[in-house]
């Protein structure tokens, strides 16, 4: 029963026209039929995400605070208000959020680009036949499995600057550092919460590279070889454009996931992770529930929102030619 | 050809050594719950003589049980709702061509572009509106984390099973319906167990994701109903510092999502990777 499953053998006939000659009650009831097939899905999207996103939408209008919480969509209309705070008025909001958009975007490129170079570079070294691999392979995937606020917990405790494993490991062990640095406060707390993301995203690039070189074709590699084509050259031009669609969708979901990343800043350092360490999410999630700038954290979400749309364009003209192929 | 084996020996011994650098932090974990707060403030570990004092310890210094509990029921339950309703729209999409379902494909991957933050508080606004208009306590309930978990996981779910769906051949239902079953039976008699290793994976893909929610289950209880991620940094607060039991609590809640995964990864990898493989 199983061995039909593979799903790397998709069927190629995936979709069916109505049967023309039937009569038009077959063809309602077929329709029934789907209707009630993706109805649960709708329902529960529509209840859940698509309704009050745009119940959001309507309260980054409104001057919603701590004294007019209690009118909740009844709040004052303020228009643009909240935006131009953001984005044009001096005061200490912007300065924080400005803090956050930058720290977000650095967060973002090294999450994501060392997930991504380095999930490839251990998919290819587990690419390779050596006694033990199918097991090293799965081991490999258990740093993906621990939750994120585990993760953080752990990572907290390694990162203490006098009993904390890393600088015993690079102070007193190795002697690769004179002094001890201090991770959790001060500058060094954006590279405190980078770390354990690539630790922790590793696995699932590597996973997915990996299944991408064992679907590869070897005849290519074997043809280029016998051209005189060396590794480096054969990675170059035959593995890496196959990857191409592979590396596009990694980098498009890694982008988002990594920018409305939550759980390990917050469980790491508690609601207010620092002017180094304030990401979107959390200085959206401070103003609105600890000081109850709901209007604010509105409006940044919108912001937020507009910006992963603008990423998803550049994305899509960018990799537009990969996914025809795919 | 002896360089092309010495090169050979490196990169078996580079694949372990990358193995242990990932699994270390871990072990780390792993090591740490077995001493005692003393052992760690100073940092001299006794590997000899392990304690199970923390393993014991953590379940009087909070109420960690029901944090666990409600862990494991609200995403066990949200996670089957999940994979009920992905499995049944995943299967329109693989096979039906129908007025609205490129739209819908294209919303399921947009919510995935939402940010949480933009629909938690209309979300915690409208819970507290159905209480006080229609009467169903939905803040600080199991039965609100697991509407909004089921939302959640349904979309890339949907994707998951499609997946498993196309792998399924046509010619099944195709004959079980030329012998009279309607194409709901079909779809529950015949594609649905042989669908059986994808609805497990789905399952545990769901559950997983579910274990690991943060943000909404903080904004959204208070007491009741809060899982695991919140429980857990009650360990360490004004008060308290009991790093072992909070290193114990670690292993004891990725324990589930752990044995979760690896007794189902051959399914669940063959899921995730679905997507990988088709070009």
């Amino acid at each position: 029963m199983t061995t039909q499953l593979s799903p790397t053998e998709p069927t190629a006939h995936v979709i069916v026209d109505p049967p023309r000659r039937r009569g038009s009650s077959l063809r309602s009831s077929r329709s029934r039929f789907i209707a009630a097939l993706v109805a649960p899905a709708i329902l529960f999207m529509l209840i859940v995400h698509l309704l009050p996103t745009v119940g959001g939408f309507y309260l980054s209008f409104k001057n919603l605070n701590l004294f007019t919480f209690r009118q909740l969509f009844d709040a004052p209309w303020i228009g643009l208000g909240n935006y131009e705070a953001i984005l044009f008025q001096d005061n200490p909001l912007r300065t924080g959020f400005m803090g956050a958009v930058q720290n977000t975007a650095v967060y973002v490129f090294w999450t994501v680009s060392a997930t991504i170079g380095g999930g490839l570079a251990i998919a290819l070294l587990m690419n390779r036949d050596m006694r033990g691999i199918k097991v090293i392979r799965t081991l490999m995937l258990t740093p993906w499995i621990v939750p994120s606020f585990v993760v953080a917990v752990l990572w907290q405790y390694m990162w203490q600057s006098d009993i904390g494993i890393v600088n015993k490991l690079l102070v007193d062990y190795s002697g690769l550092l004179d002094e001890r640095p201090v991770w959790l406060i001060g500058p060094n707390s954006l590279w405190a919460i980078i770390i354990p993301s690539i630790w922790r995203g590793l696995p699932f690039a590597m996973l997915i590279f990996l299944a991408g070189l064992q679907a590869m074709p070897k005849e290519l590699h074997e043809a280029a070889a016998i051209d005189g084509a060396g590794p480096f050259k054969r990675f170059r031009y035959i593995t890496l454009p196959l990857l191409r669609p592979l590396i596009a969708v990694q980098l498009l979901f890694g982008v988002i996931y990594a920018t409305y990343q939550f759980a390990i800043p917050y469980v790491m350092f508690g609601s207010n992770p620092g002017p180094h360490a304030d990401l979107m999410m959390t200085l959206i999630v401070r103003q609105s529930f600890s000081n109850n700038l709901f209007g604010f954290g509105s409006a940044v979400s919108v912001l937020l929102m507009m910006a992963m749309f603008v990423w998803v364009a550049i994305w899509y003209r960018a990799f537009k030619r990969d996914l025809e192929v795919a | 050809m002896s360089r092309r084996r010495a090169v050979n020996l490196g990169l078996d011994a580079l694949t372990w050594l990358v193995l242990a650098v990932m699994l270390a932090p871990i072990f780390w974990l792993v090591i740490s719950a077995f001493q005692d707060d003393l052992e760690l403030a100073t940092g001299a570990y006794d590997l000899l003589s392990p304690t199970f004092d923390a393993f014991t310890g953590m379940w009087q210094t909070i109420d960690f049980e029901r944090f666990f509990v409600n862990s494991l029921v609200i995403c066990t339950v949200a996670a089957l709702l999940a994979t009920a309703f992905a499995s049944s729209a995943g299967y329109a999409l693989a096979r039906f061509k129908f007025r609205g379902s490129r739209t819908f494909g294209l919303t399921v991957i947009g919510t995935q572009l939402i940010p949480g933050s933009m629909f938690l508080l209309p979300l915690f606004i409208g819970f507290i509106w159905i209480n006080q208009n229609v009467g169903i306590p939905l803040y600080d309930t199991h039965l609100g984390m697991i509407i909004v978990y089921t939302a959640f996981f349904t979309p890339v779910a949907i994707f998951f099973m499609r997946s498993f769906f196309l792998a399924i051949p046509r010619d099944l239902e195709e004959a079980a319906m030329v012998d009279g079953c309607t194409p709901f039976k079909a779809f529950v008699k015949i594609v649905l167990p042989n669908a059986a290793p994808g609805l497990l994976a789905t399952f545990v893909y769901a559950f997983l994701f579910a274990w690991d929610e943060l943000l909404f289950v903080a904004n959204l209880t208070q007491d009741t109903a809060e899982t695991i991620p919140i429980g857990i940094r009650t360990f360490i607060g004004n008060y308290q510092q009991r790093t072992a039991q909070l290193m114990a609590a670690g292993v004891v809640s990725t324990l589930p999502v752990l044995i979760a995964f690896f007794a189902t990864q051959r399914w669940l990898v063959k899921g995730l990777t679905a997507g990988a493989v088709k070009g």
